[in-house]
């Protein structure tokens, strides 16, 4: 059974999501998406804005979609796996108002949904003149900046080169994962947006460029991400204490993580990701011609201490 | 014996016999409904065009002849097979942007009650709402009339409203947190039985609202029915048929009864038998057996292989048993007896 990719749409009030959701459904694609939308409250989204012949609308109106609604997002999945070979994709516009961890979470937590769907990818929209102010004054804008796959940084036009850059540093000072499309009213190719493998082990080390990115470690944010890195093999056993240890004690505030490991004696690198609590790891890739064996790990998360994540990665190396 | 099985190359979404036990339907997720005329053994399913998109459940209606389905497309239909092989299909409501994934009809009240997002709808004999729309907090998971139909079970996020149908107004709430995806009133009225997003179920006692809680499953329960006229609950999702007992005290501190199958597998359906102490089972390896209640060695009746059992109904006589894959197998078996 081949699993459905599913997009996962988000991004504060106003920075241009729906705009997005209409550019993907009115694309000459010939592909068959069925769109999941997240109404909470009265600023729930306009059903008459979202365009597409063929794709159909599912509203969740139980709320907030982190909360009760995972319940109701497993059930709507389980209804659209039901009709076999139809799909192309989901996508799951959320509220601007989500945090997307539990929605992430879900695709890993579900043993049904996670056995027919994978997830492709988190894109989140920002509005390059008010992001700033949002990362602020709001902890669920900065968790969708920190969980992107992809950050479309849109409404481009409305600021200047000099401001652009700052925000643009400022988000990858966020989540050096993430890759950052500037756009005017969302205007990015689809093939930046869905297909992108976000999620799949198998494409970490194609990200591996912006893996490398020298992290800006500013403390006086609470959220922030810290890269390590070791150029000796890691003992496989002192990682895995160590890891252990770390998201059992702070796995409600690692928002995101992934590494690139090298274990004493194994000939292939293993590949860790996670959201919170939720890890997964394999290693299913193998070490491309001329590159450094070291081990990378990048994590973004809420007052992390960079020094003592450095100096517990470091002790986990091989002797 | 005999199985005879087609391949329909749909989801198997749901089965269901008529009142009359003449004919099976099959839901299926390409939207079609497979009938199969149980009179003629030579026969195979004729494939009816009924809902756009899904065909998300299917019941048998409040007659002898027909059967109720719900859609994809927000379509409740109502489907008669005729008499020289072909069949109608009426559509009975429509509620534009939701599925209709829950259907019961019950005769002695005459009531027919569907579900969509949030709303159930009871419809009279005519097919007219017989009230105003029912509200619920979230999304319906599951909905079944009490025995007689005097009160209507409606699971959703957070437990089960118990509605009277006669005059819906205030529902009783049994309450339980979390998203409850099915629900199974007791033959005698007595108790309601919930199966959750977890791999476990939720009961609750009517007189005392006393909670039964049964966990310990290796996967979501999704199939779970009443045996040997209320003593048992069957359930899916161990790898034994696992039946908790409801008498002389139970199901309170008393085990389960585990019914292994041939070798193993998750169960992913179960349908006991109408009239004898056996019950049937289909797995995740597409393996379907009977296994009698007194804990005797099981009987294959169709290999493993292919997908999921996802559908599994006995004819009211007990003579065949009709089952449906994930993948689109349809079969029709008649146990040597
Ligand atoms: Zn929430
Ligand atoms: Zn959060």
């Amino acid at each position: 059974m081949t699993a459905i990719p599913v997009t996962v749409l988000t991004g504060y009030l106003g920075a241009g999501k729906t705009t997005l959701l209409n550019r993907i459904l009115s694309e000459p694609h010939g592909k068959r998406y069925a769109v999941i939308v997240n109404e909470f409250g009265e600023i729930g989204i306009d059903n008459d804005l979202v365009v597409g012949a063929d794709e159909e609308v599912f509203e969740m109106n139980n709320g907030c979609i982190c909360c009760t609604v995972r319940g109701d997002l497993i059930r709507i999945i389980g209804g659209l796996i039901k009709r076999k070979g139809d799909l192309d994709g989901i996508l799951i516009e959320t509220t601007g108002l989500a945090d997307p961890a539990p929605v992430a979470q879900t695709f890993f937590v579900d043993p049904d949904v996670a056995e027919r769907t994978r997830l492709d990818g988190v894109v989140t929209v920002v509005d390059s003149r008010h992001v700033t102010q949002r990362l602020e004054d709001s902890h669920e804008a900065l968790e969708q900046v920190a969980f992107a796959d992809v950050i479309l940084l849109n409404k481009t036009d409305l600021v200047d080169a000099g401001e652009l850059a700052s925000v643009e540093a400022r988000l990858r000072s966020l989540n050096p994962f993430a890759r950052i499309v500037r756009t005017e009213r969302c205007a990015a190719p689809l093939d930046a947006v869905l297909g992108i493998g976000g999620f799949d082990l198998k494409r970490v080390l194609e990200m591996e460029p912006d893996f490398l990115t020298e992290a800006d470690h500013e403390h006086d944010q609470s959220v922030t991400s810290v890269s390590l890195r070791e150029e000796r093999p890691l003992d496989p056993v002192r990682f895995d204490r160590w890891f252990r240890t770390l998201i059992q004690t702070r796995g409600t505030d690692l928002l995101r993580y992934k590494g690139i490991l090298a274990f004493s004696g194994a000939s292939r690198p293993t590949v860790v990701q996670g959201v919170h609590m939720l890890a997964d790891s394999g290693n299913t890739l193998s070490w491309r011609e001329g590159q450094s064996r070291a081990s990378r790990f990048v994590l973004i998360g809420r007052d992390l201490d960079a020094e003592a994540l450095a100096a517990g990665f470091a002790a986990c190396a091989a002797s | 014996m005999p199985e005879r099985r087609w391949e329909t190359g749909a989801w198997v979404v749901g089965l269901a016999v008529n009142r009359a036990g003449t004919h099976a339907a099959a839901a299926l997720g390409d939207g079609t409904v497979r009938l199969l005329d149980l009179a003629d053994p030579d026969g195979g399913p004729r494939a009816l065009p009924v809902h756009a998109g899904a065909c998300l459940t299917v019941a048998p209606d409040l007659d002898d002849r027909g059967f109720l389905t719900g859609g994809d497309d927000g379509r409740l239909c109502r489907i008669v097979p005729g008499s020289s092989g072909d069949a109608a299909v009426e559509p009975l409501a429509e509620v534009k942007g939701r599925w209709i994934e829950h259907v019961d009809a019950e005769p002695q009240a005459g009531l027919r009650a569907f579900a969509a997002g949030r709303q159930v709808t009871l419809l009279d004999r005519a097919g007219r709402p017989a009230c105003d729309p029912l509200d619920h907090p979230s999304t319906v998971g599951g909905l079944a009339f009490a025995p007689k139909g005097k009160r209507l079970a409606v699971a959703h996020y957070g437990g089960v409203s118990l509605w009277w149908t006669k005059a819906p107004e205030a529902p009783v709430l049994l309450d339980w947190k979390g998203s409850h995806l099915g629900v199974l009133w007791h033959p005698a009225g007595t108790h309601v039985m919930t199966a959750m997003q977890e791999a476990e179920l939720h009961g609750w006692r009517l007189k005392d609202k006393a909670h039964m809680r049964m966990s310990g499953y290796a996967a979501k329960v999704r199939s779970f029915a009443w045996a040997a006229r209320g003593r048992w609950l069957a359930t899916a999702g161990a790898e034994e048929v696992v039946c908790w007992p409801f008498f002389g005290g139970g199901p309170w501190d008393k085990a389960p009864l585990e019914l292994p199958g041939p070798g193993s597998a998750v169960i992913t359906a179960v349908a006991p038998h109408p009239t004898d102490p056996v019950l049937a089972a289909g797995r995740d390896d597409g393996m379907i057996f009977v296994t009698p209640l007194d804990g005797t060695a099981p009987l294959p009746l169709a290999g493993r292989g292919g997908s999921a059992v996802s559908a599994l109904a006995w004819t009211g006589n007990g003579r065949s048993l009709l089952a449906g894959t994930e993948d689109g197998r349809l079969s029709w078996i008649t146990p040597a007896r």
